[in-house]
Order: structure tokens, then sequence, then C-alpha cells
């Protein structure tokens, strides 16, 4: 391809996104490491805008828990054991703002047979109020965690519960028995 | 046999932590979204629960002062919790004080959220100098 015209096309894609009032956006495979990176460099982008301690907690907390939902969750994988463990997890976070508040949104493949129970869960916390919430947290803090869940269950409440307005969410079918699930949290 | 003290430097992502067992003094300081939370807390449950089993029932101050920890850490947390209120009802004196920031009522929330089912255990809401991390 022309320079010039590659030039183009990335700031026209660049354009975009800024006008979207993203501040950045990853997508591709996530893993630990890169979830600690980019949460660095979120706290930092809110360290020069000034924000106050707990704000800065509460969008670094929901962001922790929705990649961490991906690295955990997300259907498309790549593993290995040796001669170092290593895994991958396909999937995309986005984050900026809106209105002055902090969106964060985080897109992953998911199985179609595990959309229902997500579905269900994720309709129930957005019908609970903030002290429902807190009830709700409260309960799932001393139950044992469900067999395959690795912590699912609160990571959400605690993504509800930091959030300010109703979480929003979306399935898209996907090729292969798969869904593509985005969940979008104004912080 | 003596539970011998367990020190653990804070990382990036996980706490400092310092349970002296001698003096009874038990802390957890900095922030904690370990990567691995099973490897992290892992040893740290298991040397409390060595100490809580000897003999000697000494009095424990737990000092709580973590500005941050993500959900898979809370889990571990309530473990904490629930064996120091075990600890207490069998008569054994034990203070736990939950740090937070004066304008943080998340944390200071998180604090009533852990502190419901203490019975025996002492629960001191505290205030910590704003500032004192990020």
């Amino acid at each position: 391809m022309d320079a010039v015209l590659l030039a183009q096309e990335y700031s026209a894609f660049k354009r975009e996104l800024d006008q979207k009032g993203i501040i950045f956006s990853f997508s591709g495979y996530l893993s630990e490491g890169i979830l600690y990176s980019l949460g660095e460099a979120l706290r930092e982008k809110m360290a020069l805008e000034e924000m106050d301690g707990p704000t800065v907690r509460r969008v670094f907390s929901v962001f922790v828990e929705q990649m961490q939902n991906i690295v955990r969750y997300s259907a498309e994988k790549l593993a290995r054991d040796d001669p170092q463990p290593i895994e991958l997890s396909a999937g995309m976070v986005t984050i900026g703002t809106e209105n002055d508040t902090f969106f964060i949104v985080c897109g992953n493949a998911v199985h179609n047979r595990d959309v229902p129970r997500l579905r269900e869960r994720l309709e129930f916390l957005k019908g609970l109020d903030r002290e429902g919430i807190k009830t709700h947290y409260r309960e799932q803090l001393r139950e044992n965690p469900e067999e395959g869940s690795r912590g699912a269950t609160i990571g959400l409440i605690e993504i509800a519960r930091r959030a300010s307005q109703p979480i929003e969410y979306d399935f898209a079918e996907m090729d292969g028995g798969k869904s593509f699930f985005c969940l979008k949290v104004r912080v | 046999m003596t539970t011998e003290r367990l020190r653990i430097a804070a990382t990036g992502r996980s706490p400092e932590v310092d349970f002296d067992f001698d003096s009874g003094v038990l802390r957890l300081k900095g922030e904690s979204y370990p990567d691995d939370v099973a490897a992290f807390f892992g040893p740290v449950l298991g040397a409390l629960r060595s100490y809580l089993g000897e003999s000697a029932p000494q009095p424990i101050r737990f000092d709580m002062e973590l500005m941050y920890f993500n959900s898979s850490s809370a889990k571990a947390l309530m473990n904490v919790f629930q064996m120091l209120e075990g600890a207490a009802k069998q008569g054994r004196p034990v203070v736990v004080n939950w740090y937070h920031e004066p304008d943080d009522e998340a944390m200071q929330e998180l604090g009533e959220d852990f502190s419901l089912d203490l019975q025996h255990v002492k629960f001191n809401l505290k205030e910590s100098p704003a500032g004192g991390g990020r």
C-alpha cells in the first residue's frame, strides 16, 4: 500500500477512536501481564487529570474485574504448559470518557452453552438497586465459589457496585457455537 | 514449635505481609490483585492457620491497611476473617483495625461488609491519613 494512504487510513482510524472519547483500546491476546501494564497506564492518565483517589480506585477496580473476566473466561485461548506456562486469552478492552464519566467496555467470545447463565446473572444485577447490590455482595462473599467459576460471581457484583449507572451488556452470535459478549460499565 | 514470622515484600500487585506471630501483630498493607490469588494467599493462610493452632492464646491485633483489593482477594480475606473469628470465639482476644482514607467510602463500606458476622472479634474502622498510597 502507498505510504500516503497508509497514514490516511490509520489516522482516520485513530480519529474515529478520538471522537468517541477513547483513551486507549486494546484488541488481541490478553494476559495478566497486559492487565498490569494497561492498568498502570490507566492510573497514570487519571493521576494526570488529578482525579481523586476513591474515583481512581473505582475505575481501576472495574477495569481489573473486567480484564480478569476475559483472561479467565474467554472462549478463545491459546495455552501451553512447557517449557514455561503461557495462557493468552483473546478479547478486547476499550476505555474512554463520555459526558465526563469514564466508561470501560470489554468484549470476548463465550460458549453459547454459557450464555443463558451469564445473561441471567447480568439481568439480575441490572435489576438491583444500590442496597440490593450491597446485600448480594455480602452474601456472595460468604459463599463457596461455584464449580468452574474461578470467582466470576463476586467479580460481576463488584463491577455493578462500582458502576455509576446500570451496566449494559449484549451478545452477538459467532461461528463455532460461540457468541461475542460485550459489557459496558460507566463509572 | 512456634510459627515463624511471615514477611513478604510488596510488589506492584500484591501487598506487604508482616505477620509477627511473637508479638501477635499481623499486618497487610498496600494493594492486592495478584495474578494468582491461590499462590499468593495460600502460604499466608497456611501460616495463620498454623499460628492459631498453637497452644498459647496470646492476643492478636490484625491491621488491615489495604488501599485496594480485587474480588478474588476479597474471598481470601474473608477466609482470614473467618479464621480470626474462630480463634476469638475460643477465647483469644482479637482486634481488627480496618484502615481507610477519610474520603474513601467504598473501602469503609467494605469494612462493614467484612465485619458483619464478627461477634467475638473487636472490629475498628479507622481513618488512615489521605495520600498514603495511590
